[in-house]
This record gives C-alpha cells, structure tokens and sequence, in this order.
C-alpha cells in the first residue's frame, strides 16, 4: 500500500473522529451510565456505591457521570430514544419535572427487595429515595453562645446584621421559604406569610447567597453567623475546622428526598435496576451515613448511629417525628411567581 | 509540466486577493457550533409556551413590557458601564507607565498585568471575598488603626461588586492600550510641548485622541466581560443584586422556562451588541479627530 499523503490524511481523520465521537466504535454495549451530584455525592457514590454494585453483579462495567440535574434532564431530553444516562439522580422539584415529561420509568417496585423496607415517604413509584438532605439551622458557635432552637429564632434583634439566607434559586431557599409560611399558618399553596416574615428579617439579613454553597463561604469569611443550611455541607465545613453547628429546629428539620431513577428507553435497564438495589440496601446506606459521608439513610432496617443519631435522631420513629416533608407538587406549581416576587422585593 | 510551473512564477496570484479556503475549517466550526445554536436560541424564543409548540412573540412582549426585567437590564448594562469606566481610569496611568519605563521595568509591568489572567476568575473572585469580608483585609486594617467601630458591609454591595469586577477584568482594558500608546511617536508630545502646550493641553489633545483606538478595544472587551460575569456578579454580589446572567440561569435552570430565558438572551444579546456598535461608532469618529489635527 502506498502511504501517500492523502490517504495519512484520511486515516488521521478517521482516528480523530473515532477519537471524538467514541459511539462510532462501541456499537451497542456501553457501560451503565449513573448520573450522580458533583461534589461530596460524587465522592461517597464512587468509594461506596460503585464497589457494592460491581461485586454484587461480577464486575459490571460502570461510568459516573457527575452533573446537575438540570442537565441530566436536558441530556436525556435531547435523545430520548436512546438516553446517554442510565440512572438519574433528582431533588424533589427537577424530579417532578422528568416524571411530568416521560422521561423516567416507574421502578419495578414488585420485584424489589428493599422497597418495602424503606420509610413510606420513600417508596415514590417512579423512583425511590435512597438518602435524604435535611435542612435545619446553621449557628457559629463561638458568636451564637445559646444554640438556636426555633427558626423563629432568626428573628431576635441578637443577631442583627448577622443573618444569612438563599435566594428561591435552590431546593433549600425555596423550602425554607415555604416552612417560615408554615410556621405562620401558611402553606405549599400561599407563602404570603412566608414573605411578610422576609420583609420582617431584612434588618438582621446580612447577606442573601445566591447558592447554598456561597453560604459557606459566609461562614468562613464572619459574614454571618447564623442560617439555614444543608446538614451534609455544615459537616464537610466541620470537618474543615469552620466554627460551625446544626441544629435541628423545634418546627422540624425539613428533608427532601433525593430521589433515584432509571430512565426510559436505557439499553441497561436491568443493571440500572441493580444499581438503584445497591442504593437502597441497608449496607450501602449504613456505610454511607457514617462519617465521614453523614448521608440520612431512607431503610429502616439501618440501625442510626454516629454524628446522625447525636444530631438529628436515634431511629425511623423518632426521624419521621422530627423531620418535615413537604408538597413538591404543589410547590412547583407557584415557585415560578414566588422567584418573581424574591426578585422584585427581596433587596437589602 | 515544465510550461505550468513557468505560468505559475509569470503570472503570481493577485497579492490583494485572497483564499477563502483557508477560512473554511473555522467558519464551518462557527457555523455548526455557533450560528445554528443562536438560530436554535432565536426559534425557541418564539414560543409563547414553556413546552415550545404554540409560536409568537409572548416572551419578548412579557420582557419588554415588564418595569422590573427593564431594569434588571438597565442595572447590567450600568454596572459594565461603571466597571469600564473604573477600568479605564486606573488602566490608563498604568500603560501610559509602561511606555514610559525602561525595558526591566516594562517586563514587570507586564507580569503584573498578566498575573490575574494565570489565575481562575474562580480564585480572583474568592480573594475579593477575603478582602472584603466583614472580617477581611479592609475591615480589619480599618478597625485595628480605629477609623470604624463596625465593620463595613462590602462584599454583597454595588461598589464592592465594580471595585472585584474592576481588578477581574483590567488586564483586558490594560493591553489594547499599552499597544495603542506604544504606536504613538513619542516625537509628537516633545512637538507639542516645544510648540507651548502645558502637558494637560498636551494629553488631552494628542495623547488621548491617539490613543482612541486602544481605549475603544479596551472598552468593548472590558464591558462585554463584566456584564457577562456570572461568576463574580453571583459570588460578590450575592443573591439579592438581580443582573442578567442571574435572570437567565433563574429561568432557565431553576424554572425551566427555556423560551422566556431564550428571548432574555437574545434581547441581552442586542442590547450589547448595541452598546458595542455605539463604541465602534465613537472609535470611527475619535480616529477621524486625531487625523483632522
């Protein structure tokens, strides 16, 4: 053969191309794609998760593909036919939002081993809950000297200035939005109150985050001392050395599911299956809510142990008491005014 | 064989023409990845429906017909404003400096300059919070000589938020004009001052008009960056300060509204592209000014 430039072209495109588009080569069979969180998820799903599935299932070839959920749905939107993901990992609005636009199937609940296991308000037919993220109250303990008890407690003139909160952008900001309403007679239906309380806390708000995540930095930089927050990223500050405690509210610490699913028309629906199964195991869930992961497991035969049962409770009797659930539904329904209305009148 | 390589060296190609072959593998890159998404972009902002399938001009009226998304435009457009023009007043001096220094000096100029640009904007934007923070560099500087009682709130504030995105952007303000100053014969301020005028005379009516074009690229490339910094305007503006980057990551991320986010970009689209053919305009008319003395 001669090796004329032409044809050292020819090859060096195709090989390019092979290179950038790697379905040209891989015909069908592709590893099971599991779309988790970045971050601390990512983390504690490929040291914990991923082991679990390979040896309960020889070594099955598995990729994490760590994004928001945002463009999970995005993803598996723009080819619905053949999804590049899987199993998708949801908060409880962007869950909501695949459910409503087909994009997930119901979980094979009959043919589950843990299912009934889990706490009732874990076991959702289109995707079960296998960990839960608890909002509660986030205090520096070497400014905040009595440890908050009641979200009311954000308001006392004490802490001036010092209050942080989350714009409506979030899960937690909207959440927290909807439980101040509650704590005043409102509901997931009318925040009203929730927003009259808002207008009440400007002059102690210090600063509203534009993301959870800056929150934290808050902490650190003293700009704050004192607001709602994620329990699982109050402990990685911790761990940290940031000076900072959570505390479970009297009104309950609010708790979104995070729900897990297999997605619709995936070439790996069996193996997905399998991967949610090791999810929701009482070994995967007990490993993970030690530290330093400190994920809420949704088992009940998980025995609570640790930082989790010190914090926030010692069993599933006392975690449903103390924990809050809340009407996604309902609350997706208004969340688009209720940004609006943060928008417009929510300055400090 | 041997009559067309003869042809070719008697007859050489135009040298003003030129091979648009070349320009080929770039502009079909633009087109795939750039053009149509836009066209994709203008079409799904052409819906009335979040679902995209009922068509109309719904979003652009909801836009420009609501006070309050008008000023979350007028606010982002104001900020590049005050972002460019803090840019452009410390930015000067320091390439008016570099052309004035020896070559050592020059040399770390240029390192100065370009440090930030080695740097995430992730990282720059973090510092900004430690300087500012209520128990930052300034307010701790400030307390310890006795000059506040409290510490002053700065980060999450309109002028903490220009003085982060002024020093994030400079060096794209600080290059265009250390080149356009540096194309200046230094012959014409000797002139100038040999023929009478006071060096304010001198800067004002040669220096500055000459360096028009500088200051033009400066300015486009500043303002587009700061209006565009979602980032920073997110980290050391905070949630409250609603700029347009915000309101199109608002809804389309946590609302899913795409057709209304889509139009919110278009209409940001133009109105910067606007704002960018006003300075080219202005550039067009300063060159014409430093031509005509």
């Amino acid at each position: 053969m001669m090796l004329d430039r032409r044809r050292l072209l020819t090859s060096a495109l195709t090989l390019g191309a092979m290179h950038a588009f790697p379905g040209l080569s891989l015909a069908q069979a592709r590893p099971l794609v599991f779309a988790t969180f970045t971050g601390s998820w990512e983390e504690a799903h490929k040291a914990v998760l991923v082991p679990a599935f390979r040896k309960a299932n020889g070594d099955a070839p598995i990729v994490l593909d760590p994004m928001l959920s945002v463009d999970q749905i995005a993803k598996v939107n723009a080819a619905k036919a053949s999804p590049p993901i899987d199993v998708m990992l949801h908060d409880p609005g962007p869950a909501l939002v695949a459910i409503g636009q087909d994009l997930v199937e119901p979980y094979p609940a009959d043919k589950s081993t843990h299912f009934k296991d889990l706490i009732p308000e874990a076991q959702d037919a289109m995707g079960p809950a296998p960990f839960f993220q608890v909002v509660g109250l986030t205090y520096n303990p070497e400014t905040v000297k009595t440890p908050p008890t009641s979200w009311a407690d954000l308001w006392k003139p004490e802490f001036k200035g010092k209050v942080g909160i989350t714009n409506l952008n979030s899960t937690l900001g909207t959440g927290w939005l909807v439980e101040i309403a509650r704590m005043r007679g409102g509901s997931e239906a009318n925040v009203d109150e929730g927003f009259k309380a808002l207008e009440e806390l400007k002059p102690n708000l210090a600063a509203v985050a534009a993301n959870p995540g800056a929150l934290a930095t808050l902490f650190q930089q003293g700009q704050i001392d004192i607001s709602p927050g994620n329990f699982n990223a109050i402990q990685i500050l911790k761990a940290r050395g940031v000076p900072v405690e959570f505390v479970a509210p009297k009104e309950g610490a609010i708790a979104f599911k995070t729900t897990i699913h297999v997605v619709k028309n995936s070439p790996n629906k069996e193996l997905a299956f399998k991967l949610i199964e090791a999810a929701l195991s009482p070994e995967v869930q007990t490993t993970l809510m030690n530290s330093p992961y400190l994920i809420v497991p949704t088992n009940t035969k998980v025995a609570m142990s640790g930082e989790i049962a010190k914090v926030l409770a010692k069993d599933t009797a006392e975690l449903k008491k103390k924990f809050v659930f809340q009407d996604w539904k309902k609350i997706n329904e208004q969340r688009a005014s209720w940004i609006e209305k943060f928008n417009r009148d929510i300055k400090i | 064989m041997k009559s067309a390589t003869t042809a070719r060296i008697t007859a050489p190609g135009d040298v003003t023409s030129f091979n648009l072959g070349l320009a080929l593998p770039l502009g079909v890159a633009f087109a795939i990845f750039f053009v149509l998404p836009l066209a994709q972009l203008l079409y799904l902002s052409l819906h009335n429906d979040t679902a995209a399938t009922v068509w109309g001009l719904g979003q652009y009226i909801k836009f420009l017909t609501d006070p309050f998304s008008l000023a979350v435009l007028g606010s982002t457009l104001l900020l590049g404003a005050e972002v460019t023009l803090a840019c452009l007043v410390l930015g000067y001096p320091i390439a008016w400096l570099y052309q004035r220094s020896g070559s050592r000096l020059q040399t770390l100029i240029i390192m100065i300059v370009l440090l930030p640009l080695l740097t995430s904007v992730v990282v720059r934007t973090f510092a900004w919070i430690v300087i500012l923070g209520r128990q930052g560099i300034i307010n701790s500087v400030l307390q310890s000589l006795g000059l506040i009682g409290t510490p002053l709130r700065m980060i999450y504030t309109q002028g903490g938020l220009v003085a982060a995105l002024a020093q994030v952007q400079m060096p794209l303000m600080v290059l265009p004009l250390i080149t356009a100053i540096g194309r200046i014969d230094p012959n014409l301020s000797d002139a100038s001052a040999s023929l009478g005028a006071g060096s304010w005379r001198t800067f004002f009516k040669v220096m500055l008009p000459l360096s028009m074009p500088g200051i033009i690229a400066g300015c486009t490339l500043t303002y587009a960056a700061a209006i565009t910094a979602f980032i920073t305007q997110s980290l050391v503006g905070g949630g409250q300060m609603l700029f347009m980057p915000m309101y199109l990551y608002q809804q389309a991320s946590t609302l899913q509204n795409w057709p209304f986010a889509a139009a919110i970009s278009i209409i940001f689209l133009f109105a910067v592209l606007a704002i960018v053919a006003l300075f080219s305009t202005l550039g067009r008319r300063a060159r014409g000014y430093g031509d005509a003395r």
